[in-house]
């Protein structure tokens, strides 16, 4: 008997070991700027935005196509957002097909965005739109849902080789985020400039720095001469740490007028700080950042403007090209250009950071300020 | 014994009806499920970790555990990627995988056959360690770019439609049961998973027959892990991370008694096709990720907690029908004298 109860209560334990392993807590919470998964790495040419010649295809609505919107896992904010774009875009398209938002836990990504992608043929859905999790891993189920007929879209972080994916829909250009943050700066300081320094998330983060070089190019051009950056530090990603970071920034620099974090964490943590010590009026904070953390500072007036882009729209401008890529109204091939409703007119491109890899470069960012953060 | 075997038939019997209910609900449900080649995909997309799970149940069956298996399958699928890239021919980095295989579990059993390791604390200290070389491999890099014929022998029909890896596991699958339940040697697993010592006194040579069990765990999972570098076509250092938890799901769900000795491969086959099933039913009526880990682990929870609490039951119905003949001998005791 007490053998037994022993047994169970082992039992118990090792249930709740698998348990507690299978719903371990997400790590991968996004924590600079909404993981630019795609991370593309930074292109010293300016982006075409619109290539010369070629009619601008515009979708035809009504178009019973099912769709799938995949996600790398579910329960991210950023992701929930791109849903509703896609469905803002489902709606006005009128597509009477069903537009599914599934995906897999964040330990089961890889074999779950596989499965997902495996039985979408199956079910016979005629569309997939992919946030790639699981590098060239995906590569030969994206092929084969392929030749079953169903249209593989990239949205947010592409197949690396390209294989089996015919667009991939990229977020924003890395130095059009060093512009966007030098036109901030400028938006924020005035003509008369000033001294900012940089909160960066951690020394090796492959973005940020790509942004902060960015950003450095951009500070060369006469307008923002009078803008000058006399530091950059590193909050790693922590709040804690962020915080502190900002505050010794403003003890080092008693002329400092702005800091700039391109980093979620770091432009919270120091609007916090500078929120917390009455330093609002001397020290502006701006960088990249969430709305819904930012809301209150950008009313206060304490993060005048910050940007993002937004995954409502990388979700809208997705759901375009993948019902028009899925209608055949486009072959998904370079040059193409298409309309995508509210958003205007695009064109399918070479890849830059990717040899074999087609794209439709989203951008611009979102600036926020107390006028649109509400919305 | 009859009740023992009577449980494992109620267990199994169970696991049918679970299994026959998917089966009815998917077909309702999902017009798409009976079709060949959704037949197919279910154990496709999962063929991997049944494979293993054939395997581990012989390790838990013989009173063991075998968390490393997802690492050695890991390992040998980054090592065959090194090796490939490095320009070795095909065939010899399969082979080197292999080895691979076999030493990881060798060494995990060294350390329990003959130093008395706890198998918990060896292989999840393999876990880590064969992982941590995967990844020192491969570091963060992604390898792909395989030889045609390698890549189709994971993703293409072989014989009929059906491709290689569903003819190893079921080929595989057959082998285990014979060995297993028909087999002398499966009796021994099972007499040593009972109660080692009683093995040991009896002059079965224990730590030799636990030892061949860890190296067959370590072949089969990195022979798993070359399968799996085929059907996907390219490698990353966290390739099979986390599937020693679903495969020992498997088996436990199957009936197989966590306490070794208890347990059969009949059970084992039949929890893998509930499984399969619900996972194949749930993905294509789009249930989320979230919700289908929240079934199957119900159904996880359930496998080791009903048969425990049946026979907790029975044995308290036992004690209360022992104590009753006790009141009775008592009372007819000074009548006889």
């Amino acid at each position: 008997m007490l053998a037994i109860r022993r047994n169970l209560l082992i039992s118990i334990s090792i249930i709740a070991l698998l348990l507690a392993a299978c719903g371990a807590p997400q790590t991968q919470t996004p924590t600079a700027a909404p993981a630019p998964t795609s991370a593309p790495a930074p292109t010293s040419a300016p982006a075409p935005t619109s290539a010369p010649g070629g009619a601008v295809v515009s979708a035809t609505p009504g178009l019973n196509i099912d769709m799938i919107l995949l996600p790398k896992f579910l329960g991210i904010a950023v992701f929930d957002q791109a849903n509703e774009g896609a469905q803002e875009a489902h709606a006005e398209l009128r597509n009477p097909g069903k537009l599914i938002f599934t995906g897999p836990t964040a330990e089961n990504s890889v074999a779950g965005q596989i499965e997902t992608l495996t039985n979408a043929a199956t079910q016979g859905v005629k569309a997939v739109m992919l946030s790639n999790n699981a590098g060239d891993q995906i590569a030969a189920a994206a092929q084969a849902a392929q030749t079953a007929g169903v249209t593989v879209v990239t949205w947010d972080s592409p197949i690396p080789s390209a294989q089996g994916e015919t667009v991939f829909v990229a977020q924003v250009d890395f130095n059009e985020t060093g512009r966007v943050m030098a036109d901030m700066a400028l938006s924020i300081l005035g003509s008369e400039g000033g001294e900012f320094a940089i909160l960066s998330a951690s020394p090796d983060a492959a973005n940020q720095n790509a942004w902060i070089a960015a950003m450095k190019e951009a500070l060369k051009e006469p307008k923002y001469a009078n803008l000058k950056l006399v530091d950059t530090v590193y909050g790693n990603d922590q709040s804690e740490e962020s915080y502190k970071q900002a505050l010794a920034l403003v003890d080092k620099h008693p002329n400092l007028k702005l800091i700039m974090a391109p980093t979620t964490v770091g432009i919270a943590a120091a609007a916090k700080a500078m929120t917390d010590e009455g330093l609002c009026d001397k020290v502006k904070v701006s960088g990249l950042g969430l709305p819904a953390e930012m809301v209150s500072y950008t009313l206060s007036g304490c993060a005048p403007q910050f940007a993002l882009w937004s995954f409502k729209d990388l979700g809208y401008l997705t759901y375009h090209l993948t019902y028009l890529i899925a209608s055949g109204a486009l072959k998904g091939v370079e040059g193409e250009r298409f309309t995508a409703g509210r958003m205007g007119a695009y064109t399918i491109e070479k890849d830059p950071t990717r040899p074999k890899g087609l794209r439709v470069l989203m951008g611009p960012f979102t600036v926020y300020t107390a006028e649109n953060i509400n919305k | 014994m009859i009740a023992n075997l009577r449980r494992l038939i109620g267990w199994e019997g169970f696991l049918f009806v679970v299994l026959i209910l998917v089966m009815i609900v998917n077909t309702g449900r999902a017009p798409a499920y009976l079709s060949l080649s959704n037949q197919i995909n279910l154990f496709q997309l999962s063929i991997e970790k049944i494979i293993v799970a054939l395997v581990m149940t012989f390790v838990i069956v013989n009173g063991e555990i075998d968390l490393s298996v997802a690492s050695v399958m890991g390992l040998a699928a980054c090592l065959i990627a090194v090796l490939f890239e490095s320009g070795v021919p095909m065939p010899l980095a399969i082979l080197a995988a292999l080895i691979a295989g076999v030493c990881c579990g060798a060494f995990n059993g060294l350390w329990v056959a003959y130093v008395g390791l706890p198998s918990l604390a060896v292989t999840l200290a393999g876990m880590i360690g064969y992982r941590g070389v995967a990844r020192i491999l491969i570091e963060d890099r992604s390898i792909g770019g395989f030889p045609s014929w390698f890549t189709a022998l994971g993703q293409q029909p072989l014989l009929g439609p059906f491709p290689l890896s569903l003819i190893l596991f079921a080929t595989l699958f057959v082998l285990a049961l014979v060995i297993l339940q028909f087999s002398g040697v499966g009796r021994l697993i099972y007499v040593i998973g009972n109660n080692a010592a009683v093995a040991r006194y009896s002059g079965i040579d224990t730590p030799r027959l636990k030892l061949g069990v860890f190296v067959a765990s370590g072949l089969i999972a990195a022979m798993a892990g070359v399968l799996l570098a085929a059907r996907l076509g390219a490698v990353r250092g966290n390739t099979a991370e986390g599937f020693e938890l679903d495969i020992i799901t498997m088996v436990l769900l199957g009936g197989v008694s966590i306490f070794g000795g208890v347990g059969n491969l009949v059970g084992v086959g039949l929890a893998i096709l509930v499984v399969l099933n619900l996972r194949n039913g749930m993905s294509l009526l789009n249930v989320t990720g979230n919700v289908q880990t929240g079934v199957i682990g119900m159904l996880l929870i359930l496998s080791v907690l009903l048969p425990n609490l049946t026979q907790m039951a029975r044995e308290r119905l036992q004690r209360r029908t022992a104590q009753r003949k006790e009141v009775q001998i008592e009372t007819e005791t000074p009548v006889s004298s």
